[in-house]
This record gives C-alpha cells, structure tokens and sequence, in this order.
C-alpha cells in the first residue's frame, strides 16, 4: 500500500447513505396549483423518472465505492464529481418541471422539496469532508464554492424554471428584491463601519486607561444580553418622543419605527466583539517587539502604527468577522419595525403563509450571512503574520 | 461569603416575577407614552402565562440541545467517533454563521405554525455553541493529565467522567449560557410563527401601533434575559469553586 493512502474513512459512507434515504423517502419536488396551496408531493422517481433516479444513485454509489480507499488521485475524482453533483443539481427540478408541471393551467407552479434541500446539503457536507482531509487550498475551496453558486445562479436564469415557484415570487418583486438587498446592506454594514470606529476609539481608551476597562466591557456585554426584539421595542418611545419634539428629525426620518432604531440598536449589538477584540489583540502585542521597535528610534506614534496596529490586526478582522454575520442575522429581525430588508419578505411571508416568500428572504438572509464569512475569514488568514 | 454571588440572580428573578405579576396595575404608567388609547396594558394573555410559556420553550430546548451536544462532543472524541470530529467541528462553526431568525423562518415549510417549528430552530440553534465548547473544552485538556489518569488505572469511562467533564465543564457550560441567551431572543422572535412567548405583546404592540404593549413586551424580554444571565454567571463561579485547578 503507497504511504500517501489514508485509512478508510466512514464519514464519507455514512453521509453518502444518509444522503440516499432522505431522496429517496422525501419529496423532491411539489406541484402547486396556485400560491399559497400546498400541492401534491412527488419523490425521486415519480419526479424525474428512472434516468433521475438512476444516476443520482449511481452517483451516492460511487462516492462509497471511491472513499473505501482514498488515493490522491481518487481525493481528486471525489472533489471533481461532487462539485458537479451539486453544480447540475438544479437540472433535477429542471426536469421535474418539465415531466409534472400541468401546462394548461397559469398559476401552476413547482416548489422545493426537503428531498432536494437535504440532498444539497450532504454534497455540500461531503464536499466539505472531502476537502477537508485532501486539505485543499484555499484557492481550490473558494473555486468550488464559486462554481457551484454561478452554476446555481445560471440553472435559476435558465427558462426551463422559471416556473419554480421561489423564482415566480421573486419575478413579482425584482425591484422590491434589489431595494431589499441595499437596504440590508447598508443598514448591517454601516452599523458595522460605525461600531467599528467607535470600538476602536473605546479599546484606545481602555489601553490608555486600565481603570475604563471593567465599566466598559461591562456596558457592551450588558447590551448584548438584552433579545433584538426587547431592544428594538425599548427603543422605539424614547425615539418616537424624540422625533415628535424636534419635528425636523423627522424630515431626516428618524422615527420611532425604521432605520433609526434599526440602526441605533445593530450598533449596540456590534460593540461587544468589536472592543473585546481590539482590546485584546492591542494587549497582546509582545512587549519585546515593542521593544524592539523602541531600540531602533521609532516614537509612539510609529510603534502603534507600524507595529501593534498590524500585529493586531487579525484578531480585528475576526471581530468583524463576528459583527458582520451578526449584524447581517439581526438586520432582518429589524424588519418587524420597518427597517427594510429581507427581514420583510420573511415576515411578509409568514403573515400571508406563503412559504416561498419566506424562503425569498431568508435565503438570501442566509447567504450574505456566509458570503461575509468567506470574504472575512479569506482576509484575516491573509493577514495573519507568517 | 458564597452566598453573594447569588444575590444577584435572586434580585433580577425576584424584578422580573414582580413585574410580570404588577405590570397590569401599572396602566397609568403606560397612558404616559400612549395617551390616544383605553388598551393601556396587553390582556389577550397574562404575563405571567407568557413568561412560563417561554421559559418553558428555553428550558426544554436547552435541555435537549445540551444532552445532544454533549453526547456528539464526546462520540467525536473518542477513539470510535474521530473520524467524524473534522466535519463535526465545521459543521459547529459554519452552522452559527447561519442567522438564528432564518433558522426559524426556514423551520415553518417543515413544520408549519406554531409551537413545534419554533423548538426545533431552538434545539437545532441552541446545539451548536454547546457542541463548539464541548469540543474546545475536550480538546483543550492537558493530554498529560489524561496520560496521568490512566496510569493511575482509571477505565476510560472513570477518565471521561472524573476528568474530563469535570474539566472541560466550565468550557461547556460556558457554551450552554451562549447558547441559551441566544434561544431566549429567538423564542421572543417566535411569536410571529404562533409560539406563545413574551414577544407576543411585542408583536401585537407593533402590528396595532400600541407602543405601551411593545414596552410591556421587549421590559420582560430583557429582564428574563438578564436573569437568566446573572443566573448562569453564579453557577459558573459555583462550577469554578467546586472543580478548582
């Protein structure tokens, strides 16, 4: 046996399998009359016919056949053949659409089925495993990852699903859509640009002055104690008197419900990891290569600038890191009090029971939520010191 | 002396209960921020069944998600289960990158309206900041201690139950006060798929315009938030007293 063979794993297997029960005891797909009907349920077969069901079991099968013994260069054919799994997966429902959709009939449509859902997500875990152990770069992760979301992206461009209902409810609402996407946008990552200035300003305070720091660190975990919603609430009265008092606040639109509390509440949230992170990577720059600078004639300035700040700067990034996704997540909570977002279309959705509408938002949600991650996290390893 | 660091918990709980309890006298209070309207004070249940209900949702959830956790974190590293510890541990960081409120939004197609969705994105939720602990506080023990244990003629099971628990238990318990906190704001959020919680007045409140009910709401919500947290702040320092290093 070469050296290079790793011991047989059972991760690969078991999630393989796992992945076979669920397409095939759940449904694939659904065919709904109209919007809001929940419609009849088809598994594998009976959606895409023998030639779906064959080749997505062929495929399961070889994934347990390829990780009994793993070779690099069966690493390689595994990563090669789940990123396209998952790439052509949309072409499932393509099919399905063509197979079962009743054509007479306008407002049919077809919906995803947790037998898809939970499909997606084993390739994407088995993926994951697999790049894992091969110990994949970082340039090969990010390439996988892109390809499968264009592949995604075009497959839901493409005419053959245009009558999937997650596409009708988006067709209805494209420019209520892009106005969601900047609203949430701005919103969560202009409270991230301030809390950011502001954390930074306090963990400056906090090194300069020892006795700051229990008051401060006190306040900022205090707020993040306290549930969005409670917050979002407590703020809207003493906004609504503020406005109702100076009457050209409310030309400028802050009110009691809407981006104001919004905002003000997502940067209270976003203080926490934000100063407890730059305190402690300003704190934890060694003292001898502070020093060090010293002994060659840079002054205070030069020291923090050219020396802590880039040493720090990694712990920074990842509370950023961690403002970001959770500025991303409570921005559409902040929906409820009219702040804009994705947060509508899921509360929209919910109120009307229309559960692609909720899928509208909280995908999306979702994904800007991972995308931050990935975009973060890519800069902090970059940054990390060698 | 020990006693203390219980004062506060019993303060925080004992504010809360008076004001779930006295907040429908208070009605005059509240005409001061709503002074257009009779409905000065959320009657469609009692705070007091709100609260419960909540509490109720929190704790079983936490319970479970605890139990399922814990149990993962140690199959995972032991001999038997290690292979899983790689896609498990990734799994427990990227999972919570996932925002709680779509978790909930995304449990509704599955389970419909009501109480059941809202506990399965708890417990789903609620797993992975105990999970991620569970396996730092594992992970993160001297493997000289563990060395020591078993010359000592423990049998894995005295190791894992007079060691490593023990030792890893503030890590883990640590991870059970994260992942509560974050369940006690994502159950309030569970009112707008019909989980009777304290955010139905919230919700209420926001939906009529009735800001003295968003009030009502969100001062019970942020006080059962801060109990409970001081709560576990005081069975931290317990845990810490008693398995002192």
């Amino acid at each position: 046996m070469p050296v290079s063979t790793k011991p047989p794993t059972r991760v690969l297997p078991a999630l393989a399998l796992a992945a076979f029960a669920c397409v095939w005891l759940l449904d694939l797909g659904v065919v709904q009359p109209n919007r809001i009907v929940s419609g009849t349920g088809y598994g594998l077969y009976a959606a895409t016919g023998w030639f779906g069901a064959v080749v997505v079991s062929f495929l399961l099968a070889v994934v347990i056949v390829l990780a009994t013994r793993l070779t690099p260069k069966r690493f390689g054919a595994l990563i090669l053949l789940l990123t396209t799994a998952l790439m052509a997966q949309p072409l499932l429902l393509e099919v399905f659409a063509l197979r079962k959709l009743p054509e007479d009939s306008a407002y049919a449509r077809i919906g995803i089925g947790a037998g898809f859902w939970c499909l997606a997500f084993f390739l994407a875990l088995m993926l994951l495993e697999t790049l894992g152990r091969y110990k994949a770069s970082r340039r090969l992760q990010f390439s996988v990852v892109l390809l499968v979301v264009v592949s995604w992206w075009f497959c839901a461009s493409r005419e053959g699903l245009s009558s999937l209902s997650l596409i009708r409810e988006y067709a209805n609402r494209a420019d209520q859509f892009s106005q969601a996407l900047t609203t949430h946008l701005s919103l969560s990552l202009g409270a991230v640009a301030i809390s950011a200035v502001l954390a930074f300003g306090l963990a400056l305070a906090m090194v300069r002055r020892e006795r700051l720091r229990r008051p401060l660190l006190g306040l900022v975990s205090f707020m993040q104690t306290i549930p969005s919603l409670a917050l979002f609430g407590l703020l809207i009265a003493p906004l609504g008197a503020l406005s109702a008092a100076y009457p050209f606040l409310q030309t400028l639109g802050i009110r009691g419900i809407g981006w104001a509390p919004a905002m003000l509440a997502l940067i209270a949230y976003s203080l926490l990891p934000m100063v407890r992170n730059t305190y402690v990577a300003l704190m934890e720059v060694p003292e001898p290569v502070v020093d060090a600078g010293r002994g060659m004639g840079m002054n205070e300035r030069q020291i923090f600038f050219k020396v802590k700040l880039p040493l720090a700067l990694p712990v920074i990034i990842e509370g950023v890191r961690i403002t970001t996704i959770q500025a991303i997540g409570l921005t559409a909570v902040a929906a409820l009090i009219g702040a804009g977002g994705f947060g509508t279309f899921i509360f929209q959705g919910l109120g009307q029971a229309a559960m692609d509408l909720v899928l509208l938002g909280a995908l999306p949600t979702v994904f800007l939520a991972l995308a931050a991650d990935a975009i973060l996290s890519a800069l902090k390893f970059q940054r990390a010191p060698r | 002396m020990q006693m203390r660091s219980w004062i506060t918990p019993v303060a925080w709980v004992a504010l809360l209960c008076a004001l779930a309890a006295l907040l429908p006298t208070m009605a005059p209070l509240f005409s001061w921020v709503e002074p257009g309207t009779d409905n000065l004070v959320y009657t469609r249940d009692s705070f007091w069944f709100l609260l419960q209900s909540h509490i109720w949702l929190v704790l079983v959830s936490a319970t479970i998600g605890s139990l399922v956790a814990v149990s993962a974190g140690i199959f995972v590293t032991r001999p038997a289960g290690r292979d899983f510890l790689p896609l498990v541990s990734q799994i427990a960081s990227i999972g919570q990158t996932v925002p709680p409120v779509a978790v909930l939004a995304l449990a509704v197609p599955v389970m419909g309206f009501g109480e059941k969705p809202t506990f399965l994105a708890l417990v789903l939720y609620g797993l992975l900041p105990i999970l991620r602990n569970t396996l730092a506080g594992l992970g993160g023990i001297n493997p000289t201690v563990l060395e020591s244990a078993k010359g000592m003629g423990m049998s894995s099971a005295q190791v894992l139950f007079k060691v490593e628990l023990p030792l890893a238990g503030r890590v883990i318990l640590a991870g059970i006060r994260t992942s509560v906190t974050i369940n006690i704001a994502t159950a309030a959020i569970g009112s707008t798929i019909g989980a009777r919680t304290l955010g139905d007045p919230v919700i209420a409140g926001l939906v009529n315009g009735n800001t003295a009910y968003v009030l009502q709401g969100a001062i019970l919500i942020g006080l059962l938030a801060l109990a409970t947290d001081s709560l576990f702040e005081a069975i931290e320092r317990a845990w810490g007293r008693a398995f002192s290093i």
